[in-house]
């Protein structure tokens, strides 16, 4: 069953579908050599992003600039009605809006009043909005925030973020090594801002929640490249590394390691941001649970990127990394391919089976054989 | 990790086990009728964060947590909490309807009054109603607390140094509601329970004499007797005001009310003949334990809190709000976990059922854990955040097997047979779900351990799930794989584990 030579399978005469390549393991995703888009690409979303910020900043919600708020299901009311009902109970500039499909937020700021009258009027809304719902005042539900209260959320938030950083960075340096760290870092990075960015792009509103998912974002993603990484260690020094056998650089041996786990990636990212999706749909959007919609959507933007970045920007910047190091320019140089050779999972299965001849034949093919560069997957 | 070499009764001994511990455990908090403790915006309640206007000692602090849970439970509601997170006080009161009628009691500044106890009135009936500002009828003759009526007489033959009566409960007020805390302030009469006791048990309270200002230091101690007492000195000024409201009140009770709530109602010098002066200070006794001697000399030196209060963040949420939320929360999960199966069985085919199994045994596992940690009020309750990072979590948990089986199709591609496959894959999957999990165990950590409040919640149960994971690929994914696999790698139908591992050419 193994008598096909190594290249053929490559340009075998039955192509299957794109989805058949990946079931199949036939993939041969060029990710390492053509990393200049991948950075491109990438820095022009987050520059964009940055630059929203700097001009339109974000949209905090009360919990960071403080302020109140107060919440009704009210299927029969309109946002119109409700600002008036709420005007006449004395509160000066409100913001009404309506979450979901029947429920109603109203946010003001009360922290210029003093207690008693930020009582006052906190009961005078209520008592408004319970009337225009049609249903009892315990029915409405309230928040009112100090304008400290921001401040030491954020603090927090920040501080977790550094110590997981550090706590981060110090565990890939010494459960794979330092380079793999730093290339992790940046993806990580990458997502944050790419995160932020959106959020001021798009103007969605930055609560608490939001805080949270930004962190889980950052663990998920650092978890996806920790699983590709860990199939590039496999592949440059396991048991039957395919580096080892000198007869692929380390770009390729990485970009093989892409191909070969690119089916686990999109199966777990699809596998993450389906419930997710579902957490956008059937929770925020049908039934209105706005704490649902603010995790929904950063998760959302955070695992698209981290699904991205693990493939796209961590793994190529690891490979550009590690080709500097003289050993693996050598390599190269050994190796003495002027372009890059891209295999598919299926290939280097064979490969890894086989005899050293057959290693020795890949690497004295002329490389068009084994680099179908031809195929235009790229376009998302 | 020798998982090659494990022996096929080992497996099946495992994958048991593992079956019946994750089965087991949830009909055993099912029928304890245990459940997830529910936070605040799923159940609906009320959450408050407070913080000191002043620079306090952590010794003021915990007073305002004792004081303020006091405050809190004399409300009668159950499953609330009051904690310091930092500097900050915390009262949380999930499940409750009228969470701002809470707010108003936890959050006044509490007063101390001393009543005289006029009668104790009947049970309030279904059809009471407060008095409002209406005058508040006057006790019958037989039922008042008078200084005739209770016959107070010094007896130093009977244990507590004295007799009296105990005038009957005066019916006529069943259609008279306990005094509202709006209502309840210094010159009205009011009708108010007492601490410890059933709600049913009422006494009408004249208006107040003495307010706590008069106190100036008060102490829980025991007595000779080995009883526990409340010691108290009276300020200077407040020492001939209280000797004059003793001296009118002369072997009858003064109530001391706290909050709306009766703390204690002492007979005045039920040991003596005649009045004489306190000199500035005074005892109470009473069936006190050390807990309630304790709180009651909290509530009377420090009615007020010993600092200031200031409302950082205040949140009430209506049931019905909550409700929905958890509705919410449980549809999306349930709608994102179909899609997660439906996907995975389409891929993975037979592989994709021990995805499906394998999620049942860990959910069923995590809803016992869940349950259980829920009743013993140890775990951080279940809210929204938290049913979000289970949700998260399905992708990570999915995850471990969908690494292994992509491994299981590498092997197939190196033209291995499905029996060698299983044990190559397992080998090769399990280093990277430990590495990639250990990650996704080190932000719920830190989380937890740095963050406030629903973050805490969340990285809780984001930590537990990954643990969970750990357990299950170990104990339940790996037996069952490898089992499947040296039974099953003749088979050729659509739904067999080669169908779903197969790299398409290792077979042809």
């Amino acid at each position: 069953m193994s008598e096909t030579p190594v290249t053929d399978i490559d340009t075998s005469a039955k192509t299957p579908g794109r989805f058949g390549r990946l079931y199949q393991g036939l993939t041969t995703i060029d990710f390492v050599g053509r990393r200049k888009i991948w950075f491109t690409a990438s820095l022009v979303v987050i520059l964009i992003g940055i630059g929203s910020l700097g001009v339109r900043g974000f949209n905090l919600g009360i919990d960071f600039k403080g302020g109140s708020s107060w919440e009704v299901q009210a299927p029969h009311s309109s946002i119109s009605a409700m600002t008036t009902a709420v005007e006449g109970a004395g509160l000066s500039n409100p913001t009404v809006e309506k979450l979901g499909s029947k429920t109603y937020e109203v946010t003001a700021d009360l922290n210029s009043d003093s207690i008693t009258v930020q009582t006052n009027i906190t009961n005078a809304v209520v008592t408004v909005m319970a009337k225009e719902a049609g249903v009892p005042s315990n029915d409405v539900s309230t928040a009112s925030v100090g304008p400290t209260w921001g401040g030491q959320v954020t603090n927090r938030a920040l501080e977790a973020l550094i110590i997981f950083f550090l706590a981060v960075v110090l565990y890939i340096s010494i459960r794979f090594e330092p380079k793999m760290a730093a290339a992790a870092f940046i993806a990580m990075i990458h997502d944050l801002l790419v995160t932020v960015g959106v959020f001021s792009l798009f103007g969605f509103q930055i609560t608490p929640d939001t805080v949270i998912a930004v962190l889980t974002i950052l663990g998920y993603s650092l978890y996806d490249t920790v699983v590709v990484f860990d199939r590039v260690r496999d592949n440059s020094s396991g048991p039957n590394a395919i580096l080892k056998s000198g007869a692929v650089t380390y770009g390729e041996m990485v970009n093989l390691s892409m191909n070969q786990t690119l089916a686990r990636s999109i199966n777990t990212s699809l596998v993450a941001i389906l419930p997710v999706l579902a957490v956008l749909l059937v929770g925020a959007d049908l039934l209105g649970a706005t704490t649902l919609q603010n995790y929904g959507l950063a998760l959302f933007v955070g695992l698209m990127s981290g699904a991205y970045s693990s493939i796209f920007i961590a793994s190529p910047l690891l490979a550009w990394m590690k080709e500097r190091e003289p050993r693996y320019k050598e390599l190269a140089d050994r190796v003495g391919r002027s372009e890059h050779a891209v295999l598919s999972p299926r290939a280097a299965a064979l490969l890894g089976t086989d005899s050293t001849q057959r290693i020795a034949g890949v690497s004295r093919r002329p490389t068009s054989s084994v680099t179908p560069r031809a195929r235009k997957q790229k376009r998302r | 990790m020798a998982a090659p070499a494990a022996s096929r009764k080992s497996l099946i001994v495992s994958l048991i086990l593992t079956i019946v511990i994750g089965f087991g455990s949830l009909a055993t908090t099912l029928s304890l009728g245990w459940g997830p403790k529910l936070g605040l915006d799923l159940a609906g309640g009320l959450s408050v964060v407070y913080k000191p206007t002043t620079t306090a000692s952590s010794a003021d602090m915990n007073e305002v947590v004792t004081i303020l849970s006091n405050r809190v439970n004399g409300l009668g509601v159950s499953g609330a909490t009051v904690n310091l997170q930092g500097k900050n006080v915390v009262v949380s009161v999930p499940g409750v309807s009228d969470g701002r009628a809470v707010l108003r009691a936890v959050g006044q500044t509490a007063q101390l009054f001393f009543r005289p106890v006029l009668c104790q009135v009947a049970p309030a009936s279904k059809s009471a109603k407060p008095i409002g500002t209406a005058t508040m009828p006057s006790c019958g003759a037989s039922y008042a607390m008078t200084e005739a009526n209770l016959a107070v007489t010094p007896d130093s033959s009977s244990s507590a140094g004295y007799t009296n009566n105990t005038p009957g409960v005066d019916p006529s007020f069943a259609n008279i509601a306990t005094t509202k805390p709006a209502l309840d302030v210094g010159k009205n009469y009011v009708i108010l329970p007492t601490l410890g006791q059933s709600a049913s048990i009422r006494y009408l309270l004249g208006p107040e004499q003495l307010t706590g200002q008069a106190i100036g230091k008060a102490f829980a101690t025991q007595d000779t007797l080995g009883e526990w007492v409340v010691s108290y000195t009276l300020t200077g000024s407040g020492s001939p005001a209280w000797d004059t409201v003793a001296k009118n009140n002369f072997h009858q009770q003064v109530a001391i009310e706290l909050d709306g709530v009766i703390q204690s109602a002492p007979l005045i010098l039920p040991g003596s003949t005649t009045f004489t002066s306190f000199q500035g200070q005074g005892q109470i006794s009473g069936s006190f334990t050390e807990n309630s001697a304790k709180n009651l000399a909290i509530a009377m030196e420090f009615g007020a809190l010993p600092v200031r209060l200031q409302a950082l963040t205040t949140e009430t949420v209506s049931p019905t709000l909550g409700h929905s939320a958890l509705v919410a929360g449980l549809g999306a999960g349930l709608a994102g976990l179909a899609l997660v199966l439906l996907y995975v069985i389409l891929y993975y085919r037979a592989l994709g059922l021990v995805i499906l199994f394998g999620l049942a045994v860990t959910a069923a596992l995590l809803w016992a854990i869940i349950s259980a940690l829920g009743h013993t009020a140890y775990a951080p309750s279940f809210n929204l955040a938290g049913v979000t990072g289970l949700i998260v979590s399905i992708g990570i948990t999915v995850d471990s097997y969908i690494v292994y089986f992509e491994r299981l199709k590498d092997e197939a591609r190196a033209g291995r047979s499905v029996r060698s496959s299983v044990d190559r894959g397992f080998k090769s999957a399990w280093r990277t779900v430990l590495a990639a999990d250990t990650v996704s165990l080190l932000a719920a950590v830190l989380l937890y351990l740095i963050a406030v409040g629903d973050v805490r919640g969340f990285a809780f149960f984001l930590g537990l799930s990954t643990l969970m994971d750990v357990f299950i690929t170990w104990y339940f994914t790996r037996p069952l794989v490898i089992l499947l696999g040296r039974r099953n790698s003749q088979s050729t139908s659509a739904l067999s584990m080669a169908a779903g591992m197969n790299a398409g050419g290792a077979n042809e």
